[in-house]
């Protein structure tokens, strides 16, 4: 591998980590509201609602059903639109954060799912409002799985940031296709291949840490 | 005194899918301030429900339901979660925040109700020292005991100094010893606050050992209520008394007959007998009255249990007689015992019915 190339992972690494972390982030801005919502007026929830729980349910579902290549051309003239190109790491930030959110939204619902019902009894019997129930029992006692969902979701990610560099996304994604692809560079193909092993490895740990970390249900 | 909790002409139904359950059916009853009041039922009677209304986790179908004097029906949302910081909850698995710490467990009610975090703190190690717990104030839930968790419990439903305790089978995830110690736990801040408490369970023993008041719920209706000395030694409905009989827990009561039913009673021969349960109180511990009897009447009797308990503080004999098949003699026995100052009740076709020998 020439230096040049060298450079150029780097700057792939550098890319698919920005990608990555900066879709995650605002993918949770809007997932995160809205697996709070399908939680609270669900059929169990807080304030069921069914009407409201349709809307935000078939929408999660609509949107995940779109495969992330069909999604990546599907958006781009929203991404024209905010980013003003459709190539580039940045530019694939766009279509990222419309397949995670629903994504992230429903792993949110699974998560406050799962608390314990009788602790939310136990928050209203104490006179709790709704909002102090989210923001004071749900996501703290769902922080292990929430940790957990948020892991996968940028595992997830990561692969979704790999798949847009067939159309130029940016990235490690983009450099294996370029030149392992068109040009058979085999060693740059598995650089990148073993390079993307390590980053989701490095997530996993990170987020695995951090869960364990933060779970105090256990002796 | 006045009645704090006050609920009259309660009704309460489930839709479900494809039937209406009444879970409460014209409930009224009245609870006294610094009454510590026991609600029994066997699981399913309606008791958790019931209780539930009394905060208004539950909202009735029909009736109301006056905390202090106050319409819970009446109150906006604001209001009720005010008031709701004045009725402390205990629950059987405890429902502590498992994710935070004992004293944050604590500081729970009084932050939510806008208590400086300082303060909040202050009162919280103030309650654990109440329970006996200050040495965990840091610990985690998962680090305690059932006993300890429930003391963590009873901490937090205390922590905005309410007037009323409400303890939904507080004790039936604990062993006999626990139960103890939190009934005497309870018994303490019931008698040094004077807070009132609601008492939900399914043993009877809990309801002897620490109320003053009871009500017996049987699917979904109130079919008794009382003192309960006087319940105990004068039990009117049938539920009452299979409750009383033995002292048993309903749940356990319900297997027994069923395991009778299955095997037929060991001792057939006993049930031709005529059974009464007497209770002596503490006037009647003088005379050797069963002596007596069986010398007046020259005619044995089967003694099939004899037991002290403890109701509400004071020791009360109780004993299970099997008498004469002759009606005769068995009546004129019974008046003798009734002229000595006991209670009797004839209890044959409950004894039977449980295979009580």
């Amino acid at each position: 591998m020439t230096s040049n190339e060298i450079n150029m992972i780097i700057a792939g690494v550098w890319q698919t980590v920005y990608m990555t972390l900066v879709s995650t982030l605002i993918g949770y801005l809007i997932g995160l509201p809205w697996g709070i919502a399908l939680t609270v007026t669900g059929q169990e929830g807080l304030h069921p609602n069914r009407g409201v729980y349709r809307v935000l349910d078939v929408f999660a579902n609509i949107m995940r059903s779109v495969p992330f290549l069909i999604m990546l051309i599907l958006v781009m003239p929203l991404t024209m639109l905010l980013v003003g190109k459709t190539y580039g790491s940045t530019a694939t930030i766009v279509p990222l954060v419309i397949s995670a959110a629903p994504l992230i939204a429903r792993m949110v619902e699974s998560s406050l799912n799962e608390v314990d019902h009788g602790v939310i009894e136990a928050a209203q019997s104490a006179g709790a409002s709704n909002l102090q129930i989210i923001f004071r029992v749900l996501l703290g006692e769902a922080r292990v799985s929430l940790i957990s969902g948020a892991t996968i979701t940028v595992g997830t990610i990561l692969g979704y940031s790999a798949m847009a560099g067939t159309i130029g996304g940016g990235g490690l994604g983009d450099i294996a296709i370029r030149y392992g692809y068109y040009r058979y560079q085999a060693n740059i193909l598995w650089t990148t291949v073993i390079l993307l092993v390590l980053l989701v490895q490095l997530f996993q740990f990170i987020g695995t840490m951090i869960s364990v970390k933060m779970d105090k249900r256990h002796n | 005194m006045a009645a704090i909790i006050e609920v009259k002409d309660l009704y309460k139904t489930f839709q479900t899918k494809d039937a209406t359950v009444e879970a409460l059916k014209d409930i009224s009853l009245q609870i006294e301030e610094g009454d510590v009041f026991g609600i029994i039922g066997m699981s399913g009677a309606g008791k958790s429900t019931l209780v539930r209304c009394l905060n208004y986790l539950e909202v009735p179908t029909k009736g109301t339901v006056l905390i202090g004097g106050k319409d819970l029906a009446a109150l906006t949302s604001s209001e009720l979660r005010e008031l709701r910081s004045k009725i402390g909850m205990i629950f059987q698995n405890f429902n502590l925040l498992m994710q935070s710490t004992v004293i944050d467990n604590i500081c729970f009610p009084l932050l939510i109700h806008g208590t400086p975090k300082a303060e909040a703190r202050k009162r919280a190690e103030k309650l654990l020292e109440t329970v006996g717990l200050s040495s965990k104030a840091k610990a985690y839930p998962a680090q305690l005991s059932g006993g300890q968790r429930q003391r963590v419990a009873i901490a937090r439903a205390l922590a905005c100094d309410p007037r009323i305790l409400l303890c939904d089978e507080a004790t039936s995830a604990l062993d006999p010893q626990t139960t103890q110690q939190i009934l005497e736990l309870l018994r303490k801040i019931n008698r040094e606050t004077g807070i009132t408490i609601v008492i939900i369970t399914h043993s009877m023993n809990v309801v002897r050992e620490i109320c003053h008041n009871v009500a017996i719920v049987e699917n979904g209706e109130i079919v008794e209520q009382g003192l309960v000395e006087e319940i105990f030694t004068h039990p009117k409905s049938r539920a009452a008394r299979r409750l009383i009989i033995e002292g048993k827990d309903p749940d356990q009561w319900e297997k027994e007959q069923e395991k009778t039913a299955a095997h037929g009673s060991t001792v057939p021969e006993l049930h031709e007998h005529r059974r009464i349960r007497i209770v002596f109180t503490k006037n009647s511990s003088y005379e050797p009255v069963i002596a007596n009897m069986i010398l007046t009447f020259q005619e044995p009797v089967n003694i099939l249990k004899a037991d002290t308990k403890d109701v509400g503080g004071v020791a009360r004999g109780e004993m299970i007689l099997g008498l004469s098949t002759d009606k005769g003699i068995s009546d004129r026995q019974i008046a003798y015992l009734e002229e000595r100052g006991l209670a009797v009740e004839d209890i044959t076709d409950i004894a039977a019915e449980a295979g009580v020998n």
